[in-house]
């Protein structure tokens, strides 16, 4: 054991024996809450003194007190109560539930605290937020709520990732995804996909079945999970019956949905003007092009009088919907009170194809065995079946679809695809492949908790994750297949984590009107994963789709892998006079993943409050009814690398058939963890009796000692290695503002409003620069900052492309000539990838029956580079079918225009450069919602205790001056890459959804 | 007092919790070997070994990646890229950026299979037997070569058969990397070290290898290290050390040409006059050969093939029953040619066949004035003779680089053999920097001891 640990665990051993001192007067009595159980553990204190006590198992207390003095009657979530000793010697009390916005509990780590005694930034969204935004994910219903969290989905997918970034990157190498804790139980959060397009590893979990979400996002908040708090900390609780008569609620709704987005292509007609031209331009002649058309067309007329004129955009896309019920019921006992629920939901994405449905089935219990001694479990089971696509990347993927020529049809007469067409004809997929995963996910986590004294528990969880999926794909002899006759494959992966978290609380008064507050633990975490997978090709018909049926297995497969967790953690927090807040806390971290002798880290973090409105100069105050100022600083690490990557190592391979060895790896012994330094100021205000209240914060992040796939020389036989090397800094800036603006009987409008400014920078990189693609990690840019050639138009005299220079000149400046030879360009940092200004706007208003609330998010300076650019818009390099902007090209000379002559197999421009790089700024409705409840002098009538029906949209509007498909759209293939950030390739745009629901109580 | 009793039983339950974890930190990885026990045996070696084979089989290189830009670059007409890939499209147009994926694939690949050669090589101490360690010796220098030879036409100015070879060659690693504290940061020898490091592998390869590989007959033997060194000195215009080295593979008689033309290609398994070919199977191994130059009916990647055999091509033949001028297929309802050396997606890919050996003997009697062996007219013949097209009477040597063209087309010659023949392609001259790979950007920048080749800035 750990001897930092066990000075903190005898500490607290010593506060249990403190024993309170007595007075004159016995004050006996017995402390409810409101629907009168007994609380037990209550504070009361004697105003203005140091004596106090706290009531046991049955929210009895006794105490010494004068006449004349003052009781103060405090506890968690509960308002304050002070009643004054007369005469009397019994007083009991009720407590009433906090009525104030800080008086509510916020979940943290290994326990739970206050907004008026947080001295933690942690953005908190209620289930009220997340319910009935008609997204098939978690994440997404949170985007634009929490200030300096960026949610993007990959792209319009409806299984698509999701990335979650919380004030900012700060890692190369390692995940940039926070830590999720589900119940208290850290939850796997790896994507399995097996063709590169991301499925979100939390798809499983059902919005409906969430109490609250927090958001651990400085790092005295986060540090309490030490070696993985560095990206922040998602904490999910779920929802819990409460005791009372059992209440059903039903929601269902149902919906249609689009893609936000389509762009401009040439048709048939300026298809064949186009390319007619870029064929004259490159020395051929028009009979040259004619016979090509006539190649691709199935007759002439087809192209030279339009007679077929395909918009293929139109194919790729389908009207998609979304069907979501749930129903759940909750209530109980004093004893036992418990929340079950049923969740269905089907999405049918808007690419051809691409549709989700999942079932879920949760029980919540909790059990009171005795007055010390509580049990409880959740438990969730999930299945969820995804018809999916083709990565961004493959000819099968419906959107590339946009590069078939408009005068190609897309079906022969006989109904079947047309396979005759310029790339492969996805449609093919639709009759003749299937890609299906199943993905099953059961979350269960059992606890004790004991309370040795009403102030001291001792509280286990033993949780368990099992993540299960199997992921079919079918290709027939229509397909990419048809030249081994059909291809199948089955994949399945099992992985599972179990958990273990024992840990102490306890509180008690210290002194004169001091609270302290203490948790000390431990936790374990066991992560397994197995995979399996088979191929074959082969197949007799194309009905008989599973392997089973393919004449040859070609391919096959199985591995197991695992990593642990040790932790030792212990935190304390006091609270003086309800003005002064002191909180530290360490973790002490073990992980199998990390080198031999750098196995374990320490992870400390302090921070204090002053709540200075509480002051005597500001009690008065009619205007200021908040003011808390906040301070912290922390220390949290980032794990996420491989789970061997500290090793050198050999894996098995094979030459025709025979056993072979290769590298797998470079490692280094002295891996560990990284550790990012993060301290943040933070002012809480309220005005106006908390009207207007808000928060504003600067932090700054410090991540060294980087965990970085450090490029090496690839004559070493390796390309690159891990190593703790280099460092990034992020700074920034959240503000939050919330208005009520309007109070009254009928009418209630209230606003949320939170902007934050996040500046990333790389502050040192020992190797050098890291280039890969299109993306650059250099010393004093943003992570993987867009790099490339500076294009600058067509040359008005012959029309070719044109690029800037940009090589260095003797004195330091760039050489900002233009020359038409690429090669003699030189690329320059163009872009961020990331945006540095976010922000939402929720607006509730509630007028008699009606409920109608909206939310705006935006974000400013990012920039998305279209890798697709360099064959949709060519000026018709190859026989691709080109945006509608190629039209702009050069024609003669003076023509002055940022599309270069159009030239068949001229490269004209279509190498990588900033052509095809734009920023990426926009503002969203993210979305509305109109509701309206029915009155309850017509509900009762009907036994129903609540009958809202509802219209709600996601995505409806979006302004942006980007012209590529959405702002929000990138590349699938690229979304596990924490360089490769901020490129599109034919990625489809996120749905644009509506629906309409019901909602029932009964 | 109870509350005391169970507190203790709290502590009891904690203190055992938190000790006894610590173990649970060391987990072993399932699917990999550590470089301890994979360099520490005699077993483990020849693992290697096969590994390397294994890499160098990989399509990024030796299995059609490379014979794409040797054929692309020196394409003037006679193929039609139609791909959609820009690496190969740059290729075609010789207007090649220093951020090529393929360029780098070539590069990386080709060091991975050094550093495997060299950590056989620093390992052949754990065989007992002398001939094996022999063998595995020759093996590991011959694929070491085969690497080293490639890169240096590719990455370097061509070798001037005059002398003075001081132009930018490619680092020569002679040392393995299995330890992060072994990584090296080499710049460019020259052309010259470099060709001798080649041909003091093969040389050395030949001397240790028995003329059949014990273990199985599609790893490399004596002969393969001599029909590449044939290949080397013919690049080096050293027609004498070609033509021994061909002449001692014929002579050999360990190979045969195929019957017919048509059986040299498309193999599942070797043929009788594959010298060495790169093995691909259902289960292991990418035929880029296929990939690239194939219709999608046969496993292309277009309805047309990404290549296409065009009419300028078809003008070498002067001989209507030659075999060679009819081993085309046609893609569907497209009109377009494609070559049937490579229509089956899991055949090997001949690296080192007979047929050229008949060529560099051919051509190097001709150019020495001798006929060892065979004169070339007769050498050219036996070829002929096979695809059924008219024996000559006499050759020139005009004829034998026509031949060449027609028996060697699509196999990735076109590049060396217009550099060495010091010929033109579209004008630019067999030594002009855009016919010369560049550097990779991703080497460049991970590596900055090596100097760019010129012509490219970025």
């Amino acid at each position: 054991m750990n001897p930092k640990l066990n000075g903190i665990l005898t500490l607290i051993i010593a506060f249990v024996m403190q024993i309170g001192f007595a007075q004159q007067q016995t004050v006996t009595g017995t402390v409810t809450d409101e629907n009168g159980l007994p609380l037990p553990g209550v504070n009361i204190v004697i105003k203005g003194t140091s004596t106090g006590v706290q009531t046991d198992f049955d929210g009895y207390y006794l105490i010494e007190a004068s006449q004349g003095d003052i009781l103060v009657f405090s506890f968690l979530g509960y308002t304050k109560t002070e009643i004054a000793v007369a005469n009397q010697n019994t007083i009991n009390v009720t407590l009433a539930p906090g009525a104030s916005e800080l008086d509510e509990v916020l979940v943290v780590g290994y326990g739970t605290s206050t907004r008026r005694t947080l001295t933690d930034n942690i953005a908190s969204i209620s289930a009220d937020e997340i319910n009935e935004v008609p997204v098939p994910s978690v994440q997404s219903a949170l985007v634009g709520k929490a200030a300096g969290v960026q949610i993007t989905q990959v792209n319009g997918k409806a299984e698509s990732g999701i990335k979650i970034r919380v004030r900012g990157v700060s890692t190369i190498s390692s995940s940039q995804d926070p830590l999720y804790v589900i119940d208290g139980i850290p939850l796997i959060n790896s994507d399995e996909n097996i063709n590169d397009s991301p499925i979100n590893p939390l798809i499983s979990l059902n919005p409906n079945d969430i109490a609250s979400i927090e958001i651990l996002k400085d790092a005295s908040s986060a540090a309490i999970y030490g070696a993985r708090g560095s990206n922040g900390v998602v904490l999910i609780t779920t929802k819990r019956g409460k005791s009372g008569a059992t209440k059903i609620s039903l929601n269902t709704s149902s919906g249609w949905s689009e893609e936000t987005n389509r762009r401009d292509f040439i048709n048939t007609e300026q298809y064949v003007e186009l390319f007619t031209e870029a064929y004259l331009n490159a020395g051929f002649t028009e009979e040259d092009a004619f016979a090509d058309f006539n190649s691709f067309a199935e007759n002439e007329a087809d192209w030279r009088d339009g007679a077929v004129d395909t918009d293929w955009q139109d194919l790729a896309f389908v009207n998609g919907s979304v069907n979501d019920l749930n129903v759940n019921a909750s209530g109980g006992s004093d004893k036992t009170q418990f929340f079950l629920s049923l969740g269905y939901n089907k999405t049918v994405g808007i690419i051809r194809g691409n549709d989700l449905e999942r079932y879920n089935f949760r029980s919540n219990v909790d059990h009171q065995v005795s007055e010390r001694f509580k049990v409880g479990v959740t438990s969730s089971i999930a299945k969820t079946q995804i018809n999916r696509l083709a990565n961004d990347n493959s000819f099968a993927t419906p959107l590339q679809a946009i590069a078939q020529i408009p005068f190609t049809r897309p079906y022969l007469d006989n109904g079947l695809p047309n396979p005759n067409t310029l790339y492969y004809n996805f449609l093919n997929q639709e009759v003749n492949a299937e890609n299906k995963t199943s993905i099953w996910r059961a979350i269960a986590n059992v606890f004790a908790e004991f309370y040795i004294t009403p102030s001291l528990s001792i509280r286990s969880e033993l949780g368990y994750d099992l993540n299960v999926q199997t992921a079919e794909t079918f290709d027939g002899r229509l397909t990419e297949s048809q030249s081994v006759g059909g291809f199948a494959e089955a994949q399945s992966v099992q992985n599972e984590k179990y958990v273990i978290n024992n840990y102490f609380t306890y509180y008690t008064l210290l002194g004169e009107n001091t609270n302290l507050e203490a948790t000390a633990g431990m936790s374990f975490e066991d992560d397994r994963r197995k995979a399996q997978f088979v191929q074959g090709q082969g197949f007799p018909s194309d009905d008989l789709r599973t392997v089973n049926s393919a004449a040859e297995i070609v391919g096959g497969g199985s591995s197991r892998t695992a990593f642990t967790f040790v932790s030792y953690f212990a935190r304390t927090s006091l609270n003086i006079l309800d003005k002064y807040l002191l909180k530290g806390s360490v973790r002490y971290d073990g992980s199998s993943r990390f080198g031999v002798d750098e196995q374990y880290g320490f992870f400390p973090a302090v921070s204090g409050g002053w709540i200075v409105s509480e002051e005597d100069f500001l009690m008065d105050s009619e205007t200021l009814s908040l003011l808390k100022l906040r301070a912290s600083w922390g220390v949290t690490g980032n794990a996420d690398i491989g789970n061997f990557a500290s090793r050198s190592l050999f894996g098995g391979a094979s030459y025709n058939g025979r056993p072979a060895l290769n590298p797998s790896q470079l490692g280094d012994p002295s891996l560990k963890w990284e550790n990012t330094i993060q301290y943040d100021l933070g002012i809480d205000f309220g005005l106006l009796n908390n009207r207007i209240s808000g928060s504003l914060d600067y932090y700054n992040k410090t991540t060294d000692d980087l965990l970085l796939n450090e490029p090496i020389p690839s004559t070493s036989g390796f390309t690159n290695i891990t190593r703790n090397v280099g460092e990034i800094q992020n700074t920034g800036v959240e503000l939050v503002i919330d208005t009520k603006n309007i109070v009254s009987t009928n009418l209630n409008w209230s606003s949320s409003f939170n902007i934050a400014y996040n500046d990333n920078e790389v502050t040192n990189l020992p190797g050098g620069d890291i280039i890969s693609g299109q993306n650059i990690v250099r010393e004093g840019e943003v992570l993987g900052s867009l790099f490339m050639v500076e294009f600058a138009g067509a040359d008005p005299e012959n029309g070719d492309a044109l690029f800037v220079r940009n090589t260095l000149n003797d004195d330091g400046s760039r050489d900002r000539s233009l020359t038409n030879d690429f090669n003699e360009a030189t690329r320059v940092v163009l872009g961020s990838p990331f945006p540095d200004i976010i922000a939402g706007f929720t607006n509730n208003l509630y007028y008699k029956n009606v409920d109608f609330s909206f939310t705006f998010q935006g974000q400013w300076g990012a920039s998305i580079y279209n890798a697709g650019g360099r064959f949709q818009s060519a000026s018709a390099d190859f026989f691709d079918n080109q945006s509608s902007d190629q039209l702009d090209r050069w024609q003669e000379p003076g023509d002055i225009t940022d599309v270069p002559q159009a030239r068949l197999f001229g490269a004209n421009g279509t190498q990588s450069s900033s052509r095809y790089l734009q920023e990426a700024d926009f503002i969203r409705l993210r979305n509305i919602t109109l509701g309206y409840s029915l009155p309850s002098s017509f509900t009762n009538k009907i036994d129903i205790d609540r009958l809202r029906i509802y219209f709600t949209a996601v995505n409806l509007l979006t302004f942006t001056d980007y012209d590529d498909y959405d702002p929000e759209s990138t590349y699938d293939v690229q979304a596990n890459s924490n360089i490769n950030v901020g490129n599109a390739f034919y990625s489809a745009p996120p749905a644009k959804t509506m629906t309409v629901g019901v909602n029932f109580e009964f | 007092m109870k509350s005391i009793k169970t507190l203790n039983l709290g502590i009891l339950l904690m203190a055992f919790i938190f000790t006894g974890c610590d173990d649970n930190l060391d987990l072993e990885p399932e699917q990999d070997l550590t470089p301890e026990a994979a360099l520490g045996s005699a077993n483990n070696i020849q693992n290697l070994l096969v590994g390397a084979y294994d890499l160098a089989g990989q399509n990024e290189i030796f299995a059609g990646s490379y014979n794409l830009a040797s054929e692309l670059i020196a394409n003037t007409g006679e193929l039609a890229w139609r791909g959609t890939f820009q690496g190969p499209a740059e290729f075609n147009r010789k207007q090649i950026t220093t951020g090529n994926g393929f360029v780098a694939d070539y590069w990386i690949t080709s060091y991975a299979v050094s550093n495997q050669a060299n950590l056989i090589l620093e390992n052949l101490d754990k065989f007992e037997e002398e001939e094996e360690a022999a063998r595995v010796e020759g093996e590991a220098k011959f694929l070491r070569a085969a690497v080293y030879f490639d890169l240096l036409r590719f990455f370097s100015l061509p070798y001037k058969a005059e002398g003075g070879n001081s132009q930018l060659g490619v680092p020569l690693v002679t040392t393995g990397v299995s330890d992060a504290s072994q990584i090296e940061y080499p710049s460019r020898n020259t052309v010259e070290e470099g060709y001798n490091f080649v041909i003091q592998d093969l040389t050395d390869a030949i001397s240790k290898l028995p003329g059949s590989n014990p273990i199985d007959d599609f790893y490399a033997n004596k002969f393969a290290a001599e029909a590449l060194l044939a290949r080397v000195y013919l690049q080096q215009g050293n027609y004498q050390g070609a033509l021994e080295a061909s002449n001692n593979v014929i002579e050999s008689n360990s190979y045969s040409l195929t019957g017919n033309f048509a059986g040299a290609f498309n193999n599942d398994g070797n043929s009788t006059e594959d010298i060495f070919a790169w093995q691909i199977t259902t289960q292991d191994g990418v035929n880029d050969m296929n990939v690239f130059w194939a219709t999608r009916k046969f496993g292309g990647r277009s309805l047309t093939g990404d290549v296409t055999i065009e009419e300028p091509y078809f003008a070498v033949f002067n001989d209507e029953e030659d075999d060679r001028s009819m081993f085309f297929y046609t893609g569907d309802d497209t009109g377009t040619f494609s070559t049937t050396k490579w229509q089956n997606q899991f055949a090997n890919i001949p690296f080192l066949r007979l047929a050229e050996m008949y060529l560099i003997r051919a051509e190097s009697n001709f150019r020495l004035g001798s006929s060892l062996g065979a004169t070339p007219v007769e050498d050219i013949n036996t070829l002929r003779n096979r695809a059924g097209a008219l024996t000559l009477s006499s050759a020139t040597l005009e004829d034998i680089l026509e031949e060449r063209k027609r028996e060697l087309a699509f196999e990735g010659f076109a590049l060396h053999d217009v550099k060495r023949l010091e010929q033109s392609i579209d004008g630019l001259p067999f030594d002009a920097n855009s016919l010369v790979l560049p550097i990779p950007q991703r080497e460049m920048d991970a590596n900055l001891n090596l100097e760019q080749n010129p012509g490219y800035t970025n």
